[in-house]
């Protein structure tokens, strides 16, 4: 089937990227995304909802890319500075406005 | 990673659809049987086969109930850890109290929750829970297990493997990856379109096996997509636990100022106060609803801050015709009976969640919706179980010449996952009617021990699988798979026939008073079986063939 | 119309729009007319004809229940009536000819 061998590291670097960085990631976008939209007026359980729906679409994205890229240091880089980044702005949103 | 964007993600669409499939098929057929499943109930509880209720009179026969109702053991040793110092022996500062129905319930499940005193977080509570007829109060004895509703539905969502949620995180990850198999197996297949009427059963098995698993993933893509995707969202508060965690501090905020809004108070008064009639506060209810054209039955009913002066009695509208499991919630100080609050029309975000939710749940009365529902779910299962076998087929002969097993260990994990399943479930109907009524002291309590017929079914039926699928190692077809279908002909006809012999009720009676519940759960294991029996024929016309033909293994043999 | 017989009318609806959907391919078509390859003009009359079916099923199913419902059962129809044609296709696919009817064996 495969002509290109596939390396054991490859396969678990992909698989962990694809799984705990796309988990991260996620993480820190429905934070970032949910206390961006109540510190803009909406709902609660409204940012709540929207966020899931839109993180869980976002996590199976992140999933497929983390095989489809060629490069999957420059997946692991945006995952894992993307969590930090999302997660830490909603940190200092949450603490603005409580 | 290979070297296509295709050939990788059809390698995502095998290792991961391999590995998760065998957890997928389970949780598609559970679904698929938790359609039904009070139908269920009504078949394994017969005391409870009687015509859904509407929800009783509150201050007549729910109320009495509910200031007699106490956690049962099951409760109390969940709580047991969470508390500094024993649990007191009876539960006496009641918070809340709640009942929930549907137009397919004839019982009514009541709640009431309690208070602990002196646990490690204040706002722990501890539930109390009855099944009572609402014709007359009489509860339902409380080991009965309602194997479809209390069984068949939870091990659908968390596998009732509840130690830290972990079985909550499996199902969840093996939904993520039924949207990974579904768009990996779209991009790895090409002529989706002019494939898709397509099925070649006098094919090569692997072919065949192909043709069906496309077919069944294909069809109901949309079904199988929204389903996965749904479940996430339904249970996203565990998955991403963020309002809890690192958000509580919004969703505190947010909680005192919903009780400022809405009027309804967070916490009691410390007041206490007598409670008005409920069942004019129902009647206000309906009459509110029919008023806008909505007339409807009440579908949950809720008191907060029992016998507080800042109680309050919330009542919904059962989501019968609609997506929405229930709606137009009117709240009532429960002190006087005058409304409090009518809840406005939802956003255009719950109108989403709603839908997306009650989507899932169905709560909805469409009896055509609900089969086509499970014909969704068992598409699924096909679709999964023709992967597996796909699988193997595709490898076998490989493995035989190598001398590897793992053709043979995916076939044994399928026939388990697959048959054994099946064999499993009606294992468990079966001991449901054979079991005495009251288990004998020093055993377990009634719906424990269907609960081990179940599970211990099932392992008989994984060493029955590893034991007779010997033969794959050598590239042939696996007795286990003919073996196990017939356990599932004998089976799907000896439940109906222990149900008429234990509870007189037989296809003819339940078919002639129209009691569907009943004679369609027998209809349906009978149709099983059938189904069941010509697999079995089928396998076995197979397996007499390939005698007849030389398998490369045997080939390879003679050179 | 009662709801019922509302909701079968449209089931047969949307089998008989995959059942011309399935014919518009020729494979399919092969395996109910025989080997004489289908006319383009026919090809493309059928999968009008299909498009045609569906949307009149979806209006029936509107007619019956609410839009949510409706789209629900919809979909869940065309996903079973795919299944229908598919296995007909396989075991007897002559019983689709009548969809044809007017064409050359």
């Amino acid at each position: 089937m495969a002509t290109a061998s596939i390396s054991r590291s490859d396969i678990v670097s992909r698989t962990l990227a694809a799984v705990f960085g796309g988990y991260a990631f996620t993480w820190g976008l429905i934070a970032f995304g949910m206390a961006a939209m109540v510190a803009a007026d909406m709902e609660f359980h409204d940012a709540e909802h929207l966020t899931a729906i839109i993180g869980f679409l976002v996590f199976l994205t992140i999933f497929l890319t983390a095989f489809a890229a060629r490069n999957i240091v420059r997946v692991w880089l945006v995952l894992v500075g993307g969590a930090v980044v999302m997660a830490s702005a909603a940190e200092l949103i949450k603490n603005l406005i409580t | 990673m290979l070297q296509n964007f295709r050939q990788s993600m059809a390698w995502v669409h095998t290792w991961f659809g391999l590995a998760l499939g065998f957890v997928l098929v389970v949780v598609f057929f559970f679904g698929s049987l938790s359609v039904f499943d009070r139908e269920i109930d009504r078949w394994a509880i017969p005391a409870s086969r009687f015509e859904p209720q509407p929800m009783p009179s509150f201050d007549k026969l729910m109320r009495p109930i509910f200031e007699d109702m106490q956690p049962l053991p099951d409760a109390r040793a969940f709580t047991a850890p969470l508390v500094n110092g024993p649990l007191p022996d009876h539960f006496d500062k009641v918070k809340s109290w709640g009942a929930y129905t549907t137009h397919r319930d004839p019982v009514l499940t009541m709640f009431a929750g309690y208070e602990v005193p002196n646990a490690k977080d204040p706002e722990t509570m501890i539930f109390a829970q009855r099944t009572v007829d609402p014709r007359t109060g009489a509860a339902l004895p409380d080991d009965r297990l309602k194997v479809g509703s209390g069984f068949f539905y939870p091990l659908h969502y968390s596998l009732t493997f509840y130690w830290k949620n972990v079985g909550y995180w499996i199902v969840g990850f093996a939904a993520l990856m039924m949207l990974v198999a579904l768009v990996t197996g779209v991009v790895m297949h090409r002529k989706i379109f002019r494939e898709l009427f397509t099925f070649r059963p006098r094919k090569t098995t692997q072919r065949s096996m192909l043709d069906l698993h496309n077919l069944t993933g294909v069809v109901a893509l949309p079904f199988h997509f929204f389903f996965a995707f749904t479940g996430l969202v339904i249970f996203a508060g565990i998955y991403f636990p963020i309002g809890h965690t690192q958000l509580v501090a919004l969703h505190d905020q947010h909680e005192i100022h919903e009780a400022l809004e809405t009027g309804l108070p967070h916490d009691p008064a410390g007041v206490p106060a007598k409670m008005a009639s409920v069942d004019a506060m129902v009647k206000e209810a309906q009459r509110r609803w029919a008023e806008k054209g909505m007339a409807g039955d009440v579908g949950f009913l809720q008191v907060q801050h029992v016998g507080d002066a800042n109680g309050y009695v919330s009542i919904y509208r059962a989501g019968t015709d609609r997506i929405a499991l229930t709606g137009e919630g009117i709240h009532f100080k429960a002190s006087t009976g005058v409304v409090m609050r009518e809840d406005p029309p939802p956003t255009a975000v719950g109108r989403i969640n709603e839908f997306l939710t009650g989507l899932h749940l169905q709560h909805f009365r469409h009896w055509l919706l609900r089969w086509l529902y499970v014909l969704g779910g068992l598409l699924g299962c096909a679709c999964i179980a023709t992967g597996f076998l796909f699988f193997v087929e595709k490898r076998k002969r490989q493995h035989a010449k190598q001398g590897s097993s793992g053709a043979r260990v995916v076939d044994a994990l399928g026939v388990t996952t697959l048959t054994g399943m099946m064999i499993a479930a009606l294992g468990m109907l079966i001991a449901n009617r054979l079991l005495p009524d009251v288990m004998p002291d020093g055993w377990p309590l009634r719906g424990d021990m269907e609960k081990y017929c179940f599970w211990g079914t099932w392992v008989m039926a994984m060493a029955h699988a590893f034991w007779r699928t010997a033969p794959v190692a050598e590239g042939r077809i696996a007795p286990a798979w003919r073996e196990q279908c017939l356990a599932i002909a004998v089976l799907g006809v000896a439940a109906p026939v222990l149900n008429w012999v234990t509870t007189g009720d037989h296809l003819l009676r339940t078919i002639g008073n129209g009691y569907w519940p009943v004679a369609g759960a027998d209809l349906f294991m009978l149709t099983g079986a059938a189904l069941a029996l010509l697999a079995a024929r089928k396998l076995q016309l197979r397996a007499e063939s390939k005698i007849t033909v030389n398998t490369p293994a045997m080939e390879a043999g003679h050179a | 119309m009662p709801d019922a017989l509302m909701l079968l009318v449209a089931l047969v609806v949307t089998v008989m729009g995959m059942g011309w959907l399935a014919l518009s391919v020729e494979n399919h078509w092969e395996q109910v007319r025989g080997k004489a390859a289908c006319p383009p003009a026919t090809v493309k009359s059928l999968r009008v004809l299909g498009a045609v079916a569906l949307v009149t099923s979806l209006v029936l199913c509107l007619m019956v229940d609410s839009a949510s419902m409706a789209s629900l059962v919809w979909v869940m129809s065309v996903a079973g009536a795919a299944v229908i044609v598919a296995f007909t296709l396989t075991w007897r696919a002559s019983a689709l000819a009548p969809l044809v009817f007017w064409t050359a064996r």
